[in-house]
């Protein structure tokens, strides 16, 4: 086992809605070790950029509590001038839509040499400039020289997208967030983002969190992944055997809503109802159990906690011993899905 | 075959930059000739008036010479004198002067007021914005013209500074409740977040990234806010409340028409500085408008 980067305990994100505080994040722990891949897979709303949120200090009105332990030093509680000098050095994050993660009136090479002179103030001009190119010709981009004079309006998604890239590794960082890179972009283009990431997950040694609802990109990608629902995580396991054998309820009708090309499906499964939103989520009992209804009440745990059924494989709830997906008729006429 | 031109041109040529902020406005300034006459005519005056006044002898101006009262415009006064036999021409320079500058002083000062104010309560939000915002609702609620009367009555003799600063101590909460809802929204963005993911500090993030991305928004305002300051120092003048007669502004020449025989017989008094007033005053506004659409592609002419 390699060495812990980042070890996240019993995260608790809360936000104030009407004077009361609901947790977005509940009792979360995770943990990533260098040059690793940590997917986190969920529907949305299920608090995931919340947690990469929280992780970065990026929350301004939320209650956090827990440990965010960044290689034994905990950020959860830091200043902002010691947080802020990790940020960027340290911890690099790529945000989900590159339209926006650029400022519109500042040149791609202010922009990127921005991360390089907030770290280092000796760097002259010239240097900086030179490292922008270079970081620029790493994420692939064409005639950097150009591209260094433009500004974010000027360039396609993808480019752009490579560009908030180079934004977050312009000083190596050790522990680099991912917040769906690949959401925003054709499928083409996808796969070369996450060529990039993998590439530079290997040369910088560096630790990833994966945030991400597509399982493509987590089979691709990920070392181990973690399965979030309504803030809590359901399953965590490496990504062999979840791929292999899912055991969570949500995991699987997860894995089963995937178009599948081997086996002729006439319908997809559809996992019924939505999130429940933060106000309305059942605090206590499983939290999953409002969306498989047709598993008896006794099935699931009183106080579902994670279980490890076999060496780094963690489900939550008992649940999973006594779900099957019902016959897909019988659902339609019970509940209506067509 | 467009194609393949279009590659060799982009191999050989340096490839076309795209058009910069001041090239943008310059365009839309030609396309609109109203405007573009407007500028010139602004930049005339103002050349004009603040050299002119530099040779010019405030003191003498204004010295009363009982031997020239209501002369009529002529050879020794070209646009004649008023009832302390005072040359309206000099007054008329030194007035635009006066008026020019406090226009462009409040313009500044409610400005820099206004972004500092606007943008710290915007970016910050929560009990700092709303402290911030109360403040400002304290400054609205308090009479302007009352408050200008009674500061008037107060401060002994006034300048150019003094009064401006009375003028912006009352005319900066706009601005402040514009930027600040500009703010609530560009703080939202994701650049701003990603912005402090790289380790910017919160005050670098307001003044370097959040406040160029409004900066349209805020030239337009303070350019249209400077016809209104200097109609509003005209307006404060004519009712008494602005300059004595011994700093002339455009506004004091004005109040000689509240006597109705100067009204009624004696033109040359009055009519200049109401002329002068509405130029500035349409002039400025059209330069604004011009800058309003140079700042939406949606607007833009040229």
């Amino acid at each position: 086992m390699s060495e812990k980067l980042l070890e996240v305990k019993n995260l608790k994100t809360s936000f104030r809605i009407k004077d009361d505080y609901y947790a977005a994040v509940d009792d979360v722990s995770l943990s990533v070790n260098k040059n690793e891949v940590l997917a986190i897979v969920g529907e949305s709303g299920c608090g995931k950029s919340a947690l990469a949120f929280s992780i970065m200090g990026l929350h301004n009105r939320a209650k956090i509590e827990g440990n965010i332990m960044f290689k034994n030093q905990d950020i959860a509680n830091i200043s902002p001038a010691k947080l802020n000098k990790l940020r960027g050095n340290n911890m690099g994050m790529i945000f989900q839509d590159p339209l926006t993660a650029l400022n519109p009136l500042m040149e791609i090479g202010d922009q990127i040499g921005e991360a390089l002179l907030l770290h280092n103030k000796d760097l002259s001009k010239e240097k900086r400039k030179d490292k922008v190119i270079q970081l620029l010709t790493k994420v692939g981009i064409p005639r950097p020289e150009h591209v260094y004079e433009q500004f974010p309006h000027e360039l396609s998604g993808g480019m752009r997208q490579r560009v908030v890239i180079a934004t977050a590794i312009a000083n190596e960082p050790e522990l680099l967030i991912a917040d769906e890179p690949t959401t925003a972009l054709d499928v083409t283009i996808q796969s070369q983002i996450l060529d990039l990431i993998k590439e530079l997950k290997d040369d910088m040694d560096a630790g990833i969190i994966m945030i991400t609802h597509d399982l493509g990109v987590v089979a691709e990608m990920a070392d181990r992944v973690a399965v979030m629902y309504a803030g809590q995580i359901v399953e965590v396991s490496d990504v062999y055997t979840l791929f292999e054998s899912p055991l969570h309820p949500y995991t699987r009708s997860l894995f089963n809503s995937v178009p599948n090309t081997a086996e002729a499906q006439s319908k997809l499964h559809v996992i019924q109802g939505i999130v429940p939103s933060l106000q309305k989520l059942p605090r206590e009992g499983c939290r999953f159990s409002a969306r498989i209804p047709w598993v008896e009440e006794s099935a699931h745990e009183e106080h579902p906690e994670l279980h490890e059924v076999s060496p780094g494989h963690f489900v939550r709830c008992t649940c999973y011993k006594h779900f099957n997906f019902p016959d897909s008729s019988k659902e339609e006429q019970q509940h209506g899905i067509s | 075959m467009e194609t393949n031109n279009a590659n060799v041109n982009e191999d050989n040529t340096k490839i076309q930059k795209s058009p910069s902020g001041l090239s943008i406005i310059w365009r839309e300034l030609v396309r609109d000739k109203l405007a573009l006459v407007s500028l010139i005519f602004l930049i005339v005056i103002t050349v004009f008036v603040y050299g002119v006044a530099l040779i010019l002898d405030q003191d003498e101006i204004v010295r009363v010479d009982l031997f020239s009262i209501h002369e009529p415009p002529g050879e020794e006064f070209i646009l004649g004198t008023d009832y302390g036999g005072r040359d309206i021409f000099g007054q008329l320079i030194i007035g635009t002067r006066n008026s020019l500058s406090i226009g462009i002083l409040v313009t500044l000062m409610t400005g820099v007021i206004g972004i500092v104010f606007g943008l710290v309560a915007g970016y910050f939000g929560g009990n700092i914005d709303n402290i911030m915002m109360r403040i400002t609702d304290f400054f609205m609620i308090l009479p302007f013209l009352m408050i200008v009367i009674v500061f008037v009555a107060i401060v002994p003799s006034y300048s150019v500074l003094t009064f401006s600063l009375i003028m912006t101590a009352f005319l900066w909460m706009g601005k402040a409740r514009l930027i600040r809802s500009k703010a609530l929204q560009e703080k939202e963005l994701d650049y701003v977040q990603a912005s402090k993911t790289l380790g910017s500090s919160n005050f670098k993030i307001m003044f370097t990234q959040v406040l160029p991305n409004i900066s349209s928004l805020i030239i337009v305002t303070m350019t249209l806010n400077l016809a209104n300051n200097i109609g509003l120092e005209s307006g404060l003048s004519f009712l008494g409340f602005g300059f004595p007669e011994s700093t002339p502004s455009l506004g004091t020449l004005l109040s000689y028409a509240r006597n109705p025989q100067t009204l009624e017989y004696r033109w040359w008094i009055w009519v200049p500085a109401s002329v002068l007033i509405l130029l500035l005053m349409l002039a400025i506004r059209n330069v604004g408008e011009a800058l309003k659409r140079a700042t939406d592609a949606r607007q833009r002419r040229g």
